[in-house]
């Protein structure tokens, strides 16, 4: 995974230095606009705009600088996964989420694949369950910093990704 | 891989700085027509601020610029940082006291112009410079845009219809 901002240019940020703001926003967007894209697909632009808009209006309430990153990620879910449902934060139906309780295929996108097949097949399935697979397997998150992003307790986090990636397996080989 | 434009850009960066004001509107001229007056900042802030007497490229380095920038009546300039490329002009007061933020979008045959102004933290209170005035100022520049446009456009005889 790569590191986030120099602290010090975050700090800087925080102080209100209008130079150091400008430059901190260019490091981040690649990343969130990374997640927003996956998670979000067709409305990532709006989910970025409202990520980015969040990350600097609270830069100033951020205490690690350090830790910045996995702040500005968990902001991008949580658009992204809002705007994926069209403003709406509650999923429409949490039981289709959680509680699959089958096997985890160790793979999920098989080798060769493209990027505009993945982004199909992605579409396909509610944005809670592109938000775990973008944070496990493009992002390289453990469970229990899943948690923490998603706002649920590490079991929801382990059945989400399961179901996420049985479904994703589904409609990629039907 | 999601994007924003320079106009949203302009709308983060507004939102991490309190005491600026943002203003949007579109501009009945295509974008190269637009940008290619704003970034000629030596020509154009004098031309469409009627507080800015004149301004001088003091240094160029790719898109990061120092300027310097004499308000009409005062006889020392302030110097301001610049990153410029186009469709974006962020300009920041050195020391940090004012910012200046231009983003230009192409719109079919128009622009999306966006035009942010204001006081830092270590600039003059917003409660001394008052809001209204402030925007009433950001307006007045969208509107000396406007009319630099059109005065270009008659002189070279390539006014629109």
């Amino acid at each position: 995974m790569t590191p986030g901002p120099d602290p010090d240019l975050v700090r800087r940020a925080q102080r209100g230095d209008a130079a150091a703001l400008e430059r901190l926003l260019d490091e981040l967007l690649p990343y969130a606009g990374r997640i927003c894209g996956a998670v979000a697909l067709d409305a990532g632009d709006d989910a970025l705009q409202e990520t980015m808009v969040a990350v600097m209006r609270n830069i100033r309430s951020v205490r690690d600088p350090a830790a910045v990153r996995a702040w500005v990620r968990r902001i991008a879910v949580r658009e992204a996964v809002r705007a994926a449902r069209g403003g709406r934060d509650v999923p429409a139906d949490p039981a289709d989420l959680d509680g699959y309780g089958g096997p985890a295929p160790a793979r999920v996108v098989p080798d060769g694949a493209t990027a505009v097949e993945v982004r199909a097949v992605l579409a396909d399935l509610p944005p809670e369950q592109r938000a775990v697979l973008v944070l496990r397997d493009l992002d390289g998150l453990g469970e229990a910093e899943m948690a923490e992003v998603l706002g649920v307790a590490p079991g929801t986090v382990k059945s989400r990704l399961n179901r996420a990636r049985a479904a994703f397996r589904t409609r990629w080989t039907s | 891989m999601a994007e924003l434009d320079a106009i949203a850009r302009l709308r983060a960066l507004a939102a991490g700085l309190p005491g600026v004001v943002l203003e949007e509107r579109v501009i009945d001229a295509p974008f190269d027509e637009v940008w290619g007056f704003v970034a000629d900042l030596e020509t154009s802030v004098p031309a469409f601020d009627d507080t800015v007497s004149r301004v001088r490229v003091v240094r160029a380095e790719g898109e990061r610029l120092r300027i310097h920038s004499w308000a009409r009546g005062v006889p020392v300039p302030l110097p301001f940082d610049v990153t410029l490329r186009p469709g974006w002009a962020w300009m920041v007061a050195s020391p940090q006291v004012y910012v200046v933020g231009m983003a230009a979008v192409p719109t079919g045959n128009r622009t999306r112009f966006g035009h942010l102004e204001g006081p830092l933290r270590g600039g003059p209170p917003v409660r001394r410079l008052g809001r209204g005035p402030l925007r009433r100022h950001v307006r007045g520049d969208l509107d000396g845009i406007e009319r630099s446009l059109a005065a270009r456009r008659r002189r070279d005889g390539t006014g629109p219809g």
